[in-house]
């Protein structure tokens, strides 16, 4: 099984809240429902090049806020979650990536009344589509 | 949970060559790559835990036997794959199976027959007419199915070509999972095989430059470009300069040295495993 996770060395953030930031995603975007199985550690390391060491502290992380169950010797599933985390993460991952986006406008010493402009302009283009 | 193997400040010294002090600890569950060039003690460090050679000093525990003891039980749970097989140019895949396979109590058929028919081997060909790659294929398939908690692979995959380099690492990460194990082997510092490592354990002649856990290392250097010519003066961390740009292992300070000077970043990547091995085994050359 491949999960579709894409790691990025050029992020300032840690890989293992990297693996754990794109596990909630697909947990809270419904792409892993509840019972989905997960890769074992040592396979998800050898999949995305990492160290067994990383990805067993994304799943404690994951485990420990009740994303993921392990079950001993039959492997590590997507527990049930409820609607309130699942909106949680989507409302986080959302402002987020506004806030990048944001972040580059102003190093770009765009005004806020320009930035707001080129938000409205996305807005429509994407109603338009 | 006892580690599977101790090595304390072993030392060897062979002709002009000195290895050590080496120590490392191996843990269950655990890939480690020793990483070097060539004749930089790889072989060596694993001939010695094989007890195949004697350290001039220092100690090594196998499953906490000293390995020069008499008692060499613990062999039975270590396989090794040599970088050169001796005595095996007159046989068949088949009649090496034939042979290898009852000395080994946990021999694991299934894997053999698999590793057989994923990396393509012909087992009615005398081991003296196999091309080097099946060479190597085959002594794989007739060492991981021995099923013995720790392997130790010496250089595995050199002359393996590109799609079994990445079977064999299918394969060995499915057997790392059947139990507790725990693998060490060398590769050169450019092989593919030691992504697939948790820990690097570094030497350069004979010296051991460091054991380190991978993302532990791959994090702590960073590359950043400039848009114009940088000032003269060392970077934090500087190991590496080229036109507009610098690479630093202290990506922290390095940051904190841009803002203070007012030099803005253009960009910034991580670096590849490979690269940072280059840095690392080419900065204690000079």
């Amino acid at each position: 099984m491949h999960l579709p996770i894409r790691l990025s060395k050029d992020s300032r953030e840690p890989i293992y809240h990297q693996i754990e930031k794109q596990l909630k995603a697909l947990i809270a975007g419904g792409q892993l429902p509840a019972g989905s199985p997960l890769p074992s550690i040592r396979m998800l390391a050898k999949d995305l090049e990492i160290s067994v060491i990383t990805i067993r502290r994304a799943y404690q992380n994951l485990e420990y806020q009740g994303f993921i169950q392990t079950t001993q010797g039959k492997g590590t599933f997507v527990a049930e979650v409820e609607d309130s985390m699942k909106h949680q993460v989507k409302v986080s991952a959302v402002y987020e990536s506004l806030e990048q986006a944001v972040e580059t406008a102003i190093n770009y010493d765009y005004t806020p009344a320009q930035i707001n402009e080129i938000f409205q302009e996305i807005l429509r283009r994407k109603k338009g589509e | 949970m006892q580690p599977f193997a101790e090595i304390k400040q072993v030392k060897k010294k062979v002709d002009e060559f000195h290895l050590g002090p080496v120590d490392l600890t191996i843990e269950p569950g655990t890939i480690t790559a020793l990483v070097g060039n060539n004749g930089s003690g790889k072989s060596t460090l694993l001939k010695l835990m094989m007890n195949l050679a004697a350290p001039d000093e220092g100690l090594i525990n196998i499953f906490q036997k000293n390995v020069q003891g008499a008692d060499e039980n613990w062999k039975q749970q270590v396989a090794y794959q040599p970088q050169r097989q001796v005595g095996w140019d007159p046989f068949t895949g088949n009649a090496l199976k034939d042979l290898i396979s009852p000395l080994y109590p946990n021999w694991d058929e299934e894997l053999f027959i698999e590793m057989i028919s994923m990396l393509d081997v012909p087992l009615t060909k005398r081991y003296s007419k196999l091309s080097e790659g099946l060479q190597q294929k085959l002594t794989l398939a007739l060492t991981v199915p021995r099923n013995a908690p720790l392997l130790l692979l010496d250089e595995p995959t050199t002359a393996m070509d590109i799609p079994s380099k990445k079977n064999l690492m299918d394969i060995l990460a499915e057997w790392m999972d059947q139990g507790e194990r725990a693998i060490i082997m060398a590769s050169h510092q450019s092989e593919n095989i030691m992504k697939l490592a948790d820990y690097l354990y570094v030497l350069q002649s004979g010296k051991a430059i460091g054991h380190f856990e991978k993302e532990e290392l791959l994090e702590g250097y960073k590359r950043y470009w400039f848009g114009s010519e940088l000032p003269d003066t060392q970077i934090p961390g500087e190991v590496n300069r080229g036109t507009w740009q610098v690479i630093s292992n202290q990506p922290a300070l390095a940051e904190q040295f841009f803002r203070e000077h007012q030099l803005p970043v253009a960009n910034q990547a991580g670096l590849e495993l490979e690269e940072v091995m280059t840095l690392l085994l080419t900065r204690e050359d000079e």
